[in-house]
């Protein structure tokens, strides 16, 4: 048998459709999954913003109500000490930063889903580059999540500081958020290792496959060299 | 783009070339449960790239890189997630299997295609379906002479097969 006798049996299946498609269930299912995805990324970029804005909120409200003499009737004893304002403007810069960084984040990931891919080494790539940029945020999770923590716990020693409470009442306190911080990271290193890298690897030895001639040797990752 | 828009596009280019969707999922799953799975997946993925669609290519040629994209995205996921997966309920599917006898030569072809790796597959459903190296070179980002060299390998694998086939009076 010739090829182009394959070629036949390949075409014979135009004249009969493979399946049916249920259409209602399909619109349902799309809407349905470009509704889950858009609420995700909704409730993802609500937390960081509510985070944020409380944080800052809170810093900046304290600084004004010092400013102004009113810290005094709200139930602290006493005004900010000069440190405590420095202290202050520490943890207002290092959330400010926080914010900066997940919202240049935000704004990258966009322009790479936005970049325009002409074929499917190209979509590859562009899963690759993803997957990659994935495993280096989340790798360095800790990295990232230090300021707003550190800003968090400076904040919490002004404002018991200025209210009176005990310093040992801060322990608690500032264990709980070094705890969360080390537990987040463990977490997402564990997600790193066991979900995001071998995908990696899969991507790229589809990549490898795509690339390489039989019989030839591999070419680099995305390297120009083929076409 | 407006979702009436996009709507609008996706449903003609499902009408127009849905034929194509069906190989590729049948193709690259091999039981009603994943052929469904996939397809909605496929048909999701479609549905997204609609606005990305910036008319440079034919409309089959990007509906079938997004289809091939999908299923080998897909059929490495499944692999992973095989043990984990929740059953889809009769009532949630959204591809009807045929209920005609299904045609042995073609059954055949399909079984031999889905031996192949996923990339050769790719590139067998795309010469099967009438494109040229040019174009599958174009759609999968490699060269002509790459994908000639792929196909004539494959070509040789499934005449041979066939013709082994064909003497043992099958």
């Amino acid at each position: 048998m010739e090829f182009e006798d394959l070629q036949v049996i390949w075409n014979s299946q135009q004249d009969e459709p493979l399946y049916g498609v249920n259409e209602k269930g399909l619109h349902n299912t799309l809407r349905n999954n470009s509704k889950r995805f858009r609420r995700l990324i909704f409730w993802q970029h609500l937390q960081t913003f509510c985070g944020c804005t409380v944080a800052i909120t809170a810093i900046v409200g304290l600084l004004l109500l010092n400013a102004s003499g009113l810290l005094g009737k709200i139930g602290s004893s006493r005004a900010l000490y000069g440190w405590e304002i420095a202290a202050s403007l520490i943890a207002l810069l290092c959330w400010l930063q926080f914010a900066l960084s997940v919202y240049l984040g935000n704004r990258q990931q966009k322009n790479h889903e936005e970049y325009e891919t002409f074929s499917l080494r190209d979509d590859l790539d562009k899963e690759i580059n993803r997957t990659k940029y994935q495993i280096r945020t989340r790798s360095h999770i800790m990295l990232g999540f230090i300021p707003p923590y550190f800003g968090s716990t400076v904040w919490i020693i002004v404002v018991f500081g200025v209210s009176g409470i005990s310093h040992w009442a801060m322990v608690p306190v500032i264990a709980a958020m070094v705890t969360a911080l080390i537990i987040e990271s463990r977490c997402q290193r564990r997600f790193v290792e066991q979900q995001i890298t071998p995908r990696l690897r899969e991507l790229q030895t589809l990549r490898e496959k795509l690339t390489t001639a039989p019989g030839s040797e591999s070419t680099t990752p995305g390297g120009n060299d083929i076409q | 783009m407006k979702p009436n828009e996009q709507q609008r596009i996706f449903e003609e280019w499902l009408n127009l070339h849905r034929g194509l969707l069906f190989k590729v999922v049948r193709s690259y799953a091999f039981n009603s449960h994943d052929q469904d799975d996939l397809f909605q997946e496929i048909t999701t993925q479609l549905w997204n790239s609609v606005p990305r669609h910036r008319g440079d290519s034919a409309v089959s040629t990007w509906i079938y890189r997004v289809a091939l994209y999908s299923a080998i995205g897909w059929s490495k996921k499944e692999n992973r997630h095989r043990e984990s997966h929740q059953p889809i309920l009769a009532g949630d599917r959204v591809l009807l299997q045929p209920s005609k006898a299904a045609n042995p030569q073609l059954e055949w072809l399909y079984e031999e295609i889905s031996q192949l790796d996923e990339i050769d597959r790719s590139l067998t459903l795309l010469l099967l379906d009438g494109f040229s190296y040019r174009e599958i070179g174009n759609t999968m980002g490699i060269s002509q002479n790459h994908v000639g060299v792929r196909l004539n390998r494959i070509k040789k694998r499934l005449t041979k097969k066939s013709t082994r086939r064909a003497d043992n009076g099958i």
